[in-house]
């Protein structure tokens, strides 16, 4: 089984250059941000302000910031903060979307009826407008800007995991396992989820990357992490106000890493629907 | 007829079924808008000598002195009424802030959509032509990259490139050359106002200063709609009338353009449709970077500052712009496919 | 196709040309300022009403009396000693200094043509001190607070009664809040629950100021145009530039880009960052005025524990990296008001002056052993989302340095109504702000800022000392001796150290190399009437 699936995974890369480019550019995305930290001579919080403004030279490769720190040190060590972020939101909004989702597609009737009216009412919403106000409400820290972050990502995937569930309800093979004495939550989650999960990965990877421009865009308003702590919007959005100053460093590291994160999980996203696509298998 | 008059029948009870969706969504926000811990009273107050007693006015003046049910209860009736409250940031009343920027909005929003549309068909009906081809992979490169950059960064970078540098965009301030006189406000569009009044030097005012920023917005958004145009066009494409038009011989530019496109359109309106609305709420970034007076940076001064009556307003509108174009959407579906309607 | 495409080519060529020709015209006449603001109210008294609304209620509206101006460096700055009749035509002090009285213009016009009145004038003062605004708090630091301290003498004469001889009354009338209004044009939209039409001038200007409002947009732009029956002005003279364009352009960048360009004329809110560039290019002139009347300081609030404890506030300003945070956090572009070589007391009677604040972290983790915190303890340090740009280094640094000592600070950037809240609710331990006061008197500040239960008192300063050689200074009218009760003031204050003192951030006013006049204000907006171009 995983034989020919990590096969059928190697085909598709081979068809499709574009997914085998996501690919590596994820590994090395994740294992920089992994192990780059240990090997980064510089300490990200420490500043040294006699250093500060310097562009990109031997010793700092992505030059410094205001306060003498390195910006490819911030960089590196912005990325476990970043992926954490965006991977414990989607995670988040991804586990209890298909909760209430699988069990709202599989049971119907009235609590059906009224989760459907409340993602109605969370739909409705100017989502970034939403996330907003909920980092707003609940202080910007870390852990409210994923909250914040899964909350507006919610509806797609209760109304996703519904309609998928849904679908598959009358499915011969889920009244076989019923019938075998199987209970409505085991089929909901043993059966029924890991068929609709293949199309849920397509939107867990394409909203990984979402969830990490979202946290950019809060950090524009000012509502994103506190200093010192490095991460990627923050970065980006106080660099993008020294374009025109002339000190374009600040915002190309930070830039280009959160440019290439997102790219990669579309990418990967797209990639990923290929490969679980049936149709691709020839 | 029949099909109009159950068209209709269906688009009044969706619209009637979508009212508790906003009151939830008027609730939600009012409760919300309550929960942040910044008092407006207080700020807005905070005048160079601003005194206890002043600040116990001020809330009073508002109303915040009031229990929070009352509250809900006066401003649901206020809504009845058709007010929105009054903004403490503009110190005007809601429902006139609202009415003078929304179509700034939608103008900035429309002029992205039709511009991301533009690209879009064509690179996806390509993509999907060449299924896995060069060009494929490329148009979906292409479109992903510019879902990889945040809005305010490509719009500060296309501001450096093109009105810093190169100097061919106007300033990046609001709607209108700042010394040319609007046009008088007929739909609140300036194109289509200026266009009205037979002035040109204002149509191209405001033309050229909504090509940046609709640019911004529609490289975010060219994704989702090349990818579904790709999608449903490889659905059609593949499907038995499309196999039985190329046995009959029709011509291939005819197929793809009467029947494919055509038949691909539907999925596509739908994306167009979610995308017009997100845009709309989403596009808080762009209206910032582009001093751009639009609904959404006008929320984003009021959510700062606590000042809870445009926010409510503002979320308020935004959700009932949304009840509508997806009613506009379901509509245009019923029109187009019969099933819909019978 | 084609020929539409020609059409269209053509209408947009000739719209340029036709638009430029028109421009050039007015151009040099209009002035453009851009700031990050938003000009939200008309009229300045309004709960709400921005910085940027008082620097416009300052050209639409005229007051009594005006201050006067003297030359620093390449502008100008406001002489809080020298004060000038405005509506006014003379104005005098009575000896005992109870007694103010005005001689108004006979040729003064409001805006709609009609003549000014001592009626109008009358009812404008007694509109400041009772309506519900803004106005009523300040003159009271003037002790001018019921209507009928103002008297009509005759048709040309009205008089101000004090129960005081207060120095602050007629600077308080110089202020941006009592402006004359048109009282019979006002009157007609009184309602009963309005009586003074606070409602109607929000958008609606009743002034006799030199600008009229032609168009305005709160939050996105105003556009005024020279009321050329002014006769108010200095000498009589009336502004150089004939039509006025503010606007609001949210993005410190973008403000920056116009001034480069040369779209915008003047811009006074720019980053800090932006301006240190800008000093290289020859296409701007920067005109930088240390704010004399605002300062930056962090506040230690001695409700929260342990900042009651004098030798941890002593040791944390021994911690702070004074210059790392001048450098960094406003790159230099100001007036340090720490490293103050002190020797008996404070060397002057000003209350802003260099404090005896230097960085010792030795002597700082000595004091806090002291103060009963060897290891150190663990606090917040707050600052509001709108200031980030300078505080998010500032607070870097005030939170490795003091992590140096043992104290670990947790950063808090606060939206800003919440971060007022918090500040005014007296519920933050350690936070940075920038104060200012339009009176700048010592006494006047350490009454506003140091003492009594209100929300300027940031430190929350509870000094009974302080508080009566405050007041006693206040109506103290002998120079030496007030020099000498400020003198002692500033001591008392340095003693109790209520807040670290950082730096009076400079004013920067960007402008194009064309524009003369610019005047650091107390209100620190632009006032268009003192601008031209060469």
């Amino acid at each position: 089984m995983s034989a020919t699936a990590a096969g059928h995974a190697l085909h598709v890369l081979r068809a499709n250059r574009v997914s085998a480019f996501a690919a590596i550019l994820a590994v090395v995305l994740v294992l920089t941000a992994g192990f780059g930290p240990l090997l980064l001579p510089f300490d990200p919080i420490a500043s040294d302000v006699a250093i500060s403004l310097q562009p990109p030279s031997a010793l700092h490769w992505a030059g410094t910031d205001q306060l003498g720190r390195d910006v490819l040190a911030r960089v590196i060590a912005a990325g476990r903060l970043d992926y954490a972020i965006a991977a414990a939101a989607v995670f988040l909004s991804f586990i209890v979307g298909a909760a209430i989702g699988g069990a709202c597609g599989f049971r119907g009737g009235a609590v059906d009826r009224w989760v459907g009216r409340i993602v109605d009412v969370l739909m409705a919403f100017p989502l970034f407008v939403l996330a907003m106000a909920l980092v707003a409400a609940l202080g910007n820290r870390v852990e409210n800007i994923i909250y914040a972050t899964a909350i507006i990502n919610l509806p797609f995937y209760i109304r996703f995991a519904r309609a998928e569930v849904a679908v598959r309800r009358g499915a011969g093979w889920v009244e076989a396992a019923s019938a075998s004495g199987n209970g409505p939550w085991r089929i909901v989650f043993s059966f029924l989820l890991p068929n609709v999960l293949p199309a849920m990965a397509v939107q867990i990877s394409l909203n990984l990357g979402w969830a990490i421009l979202n946290a950019a865009g809060l950090s524009f308003i000012g509502l994103g992490v506190h200093p010192p702590t490095p991460e990627w919007g923050i970065m980006v959005a106080e660099g993008a106000r020294f374009i025109t100053v002339g000190h374009w460093w600040l915002v190309t590291a930070p830039g280009l890493a959160l440019m290439l994160s997102v790219l990669c999980f579309n990418l990967l996203g797209d990639g990923l629907r290929d490969m679980l696509d049936p149709r691709m298998r020839t | 007829m029949t099909k109009l008059a159950s068209i209709a029948r269906l688009a009044g009870q969706r619209l009637l079924s979508s009212l508790p969706a906003l009151l939830g969504v008027v609730i939600f926000t009012f409760v919300l808008m309550r929960v942040l811990p910044g008092d407006p009273a207080v700020f807005f107050s905070s005048g160079p000598s601003a005194g206890k007693q002043e600040i116990e006015q001020l809330r009073h003046q508002m109303g915040l002195d009031r229990s929070i049910p009352v509250q809900l209860a006066f401003y649901l009736r206020d809504i009845a009424t058709g007010s929105l409250g009054h903004s403490m940031t503009t110190g005007q009343d809601v429902t006139k802030d609202l009415r003078e920027r929304l179509p700034a909005s939608l103008e900035l929003t429309f002029a992205a959509l039709i511009l991301a549309l533009g690209l879009a068909i064509p690179m996806g009906v390509l993509a999907a032509l060449n299924p896995n081809a060069w060009i494929d992979h490329a148009v979906r490169f292409f479109c992903t990259l510019g879902v990889c950059v945040p809005t305010f960064v490509s719009g500060l970078l296309l501001i450096y490139a093109f009105y810093y540098l190169a100097g061919i965009a106007p300033d990046p301030t609001g709607r209108i050359d700042v010394f040319a006189s609007p046009p008088p406000a007929f739909t609140g569009f300036l194109t289509i106002d200026s266009l009205l009044a037979g002035d040109s030097e204002a149509f191209w005012s405001a033309l050229r200063q909504l090509i940046l920023p609709a640019a911004t917005m529609a490289l975010f958004v060219l994704a989702p709609l090349a990818r579904m145009t790709r999608a449903a066009m490889l659905a059609v494409l593949g499907s038995d009338y499309i196999r039985t038009a190329r046995a009959m011989g029709l011509s291939r530019p005819r197929i793809i353009i009467a029947y494919a496109l055509r038949n691909a359109a539907l999925p596509v309106l739908t994306i167009a449709g979610i995308v017009f609305s997100t845009m709309l709420g989403a596009n808080v970034l762009v209206e910032k970077v582009f001093s751009w007076p639009g609904v959404a940076a006008y929320a984003l001064d009021a959510l700062l500052a606590s000042d809870y009556a445009p926010v409510q307003g503002f979320v308020l509108l935004m959700a009932s712009v949304f009840v509508v174009v997806n009613l506009l959407v379901d509509v245009l579906y019923g029109l187009a496919d019969p099933r819909v309607a019978s | 196709m084609n020929a539409l495409a020609r059409i269209l080519g053509t209408c947009a060529v000739a719209s340029v040309l036709a638009g430029g020709a028109a421009h050039a015209q007015t151009r040099a006449e209009t002035l453009r300022q851009v700031t990050g603001n938003a000009f939200n109210t008309l009229d300045p008294n309004l709960p709400g009403s921005t910085r940027e609304s008082f620097g416009l209620a300052m050209s639409t509206y005229d007051r009594l009396v005006s201050f006067e101006r003297k030359p620093n460096g390449k502008g100008f700055i406001f002489d809080f000693d020298h004060i000038r009749p405005e509506l006014a035509q003379s104005y005098s002090v009575s000896p005992d200094g109870l007694t103010i009285t005005f001689k108004l213009r006979p040729d003064a016009k409001w805006h709609d043509g009609t003549p000014v009145t001592a009626e109008d004038i009358k009812w404008s003062l007694d509109r400041v001190v009772t309506a519900k605004g803004l106005g009523a708090p300040q003159m009271l630091t003037g002790s001018m607070t019921k209507a009928d301290q103002f008297t009509i003498i005759d048709p040309m004469t009205v008089q101000v009664k004090l129960d005081r001889p207060d120095k602050l009354a007629l600077p308080n009338l110089a202020t941006v809040y009592p402006i004359m209004v048109n009282s019979k044009l006002v009157k007609q939209h009184v309602t009963a629950d309005d009586p003074w039409g606070l409602q109607w001038t929000k958008d609606h200007e009743a002034g006799s100021g030199p600008y009229i409002v032609d168009t305005f947009k709160p939050g996105e732009q105003v556009i005024l145009h020279r009321f050329d029956d002014w006769k108010s002005g200095k000498d009589g003279k009336l502004p150089f530039f004939k039509r006025v364009i503010g606007q609001t352009v949210p993005e410190a960048a973008t403000r920056a880009s116009l001034l480069q360009r040369g779209d915008a004329d003047i811009s006074i809110d720019l980053a800090a960052s932006d301006v240190l560039a800008m000093e290289k290019d020859p296409k701007l002139k920067i005109i930088s005025t240390p704010q004399f009347n605002a300062w930056q300081m962090i506040a230690f609030n001695q409700r929260v524990k342990p900042y009651d404890n004098l030798k941890v506030r002593q040791a944390i300003t021994a911690a702070l990296p004074y210059e790392d945070m001048f450098k960094a956090a406003i790159f230099g572009r100001g007036a340090p008001l720490f490293g103050g070589t002190w020797t008996t007391g404070a060397p002057s009677p000003l209350f802003l002056q260099p404090m005896p604040e230097h960085t010792d972290l030795a002597k700082a983790k000595a004091l806090l052993t002291e103060a009963g915190f060897p290891d150190g303890f663990d606090t917040t340090f707050s600052y509001s989302v709108s200031t980030a740009q300078i505080n998010d280094p500032l607070a870097a640094l005030l939170k490795e340095s003091l992590g140096k000592i043992g104290i670990r600070v947790d950063i808090q950037k606060l939206p800003d109504a919440q971060m007022s809240t918090l500040v005014t609710e007296k519920k933050l331990a350690m936070f940075t702000d920038t104060s200012i006061s339009w009176m700048t008197t010592t006494d006047y500040f350490v009454r506003n800022f140091l003492t009594g239960d209100q929300r300027w008192n940031y430190p929350s300063l509870d000094d009974k000392a302080l508080e009566t050689l405050a007041q006693t200074a206040r109506f103290t009218a002998d120079p030496a001796k007030y020099d000498e009760m400020a003198r002692q003031l500033v001591t008392m204050v340095a003693a109790e150290t209520p807040e670290a003192f950082l730096w009076q951030p400079s004013q920067d006013a960007v402008v194009v190399p064309s524009i003369e006049g610019y005047t650091y204000w107390f209100h620190r907006q632009v006032d268009y009437r003192d601008m031209y171009r060469k």
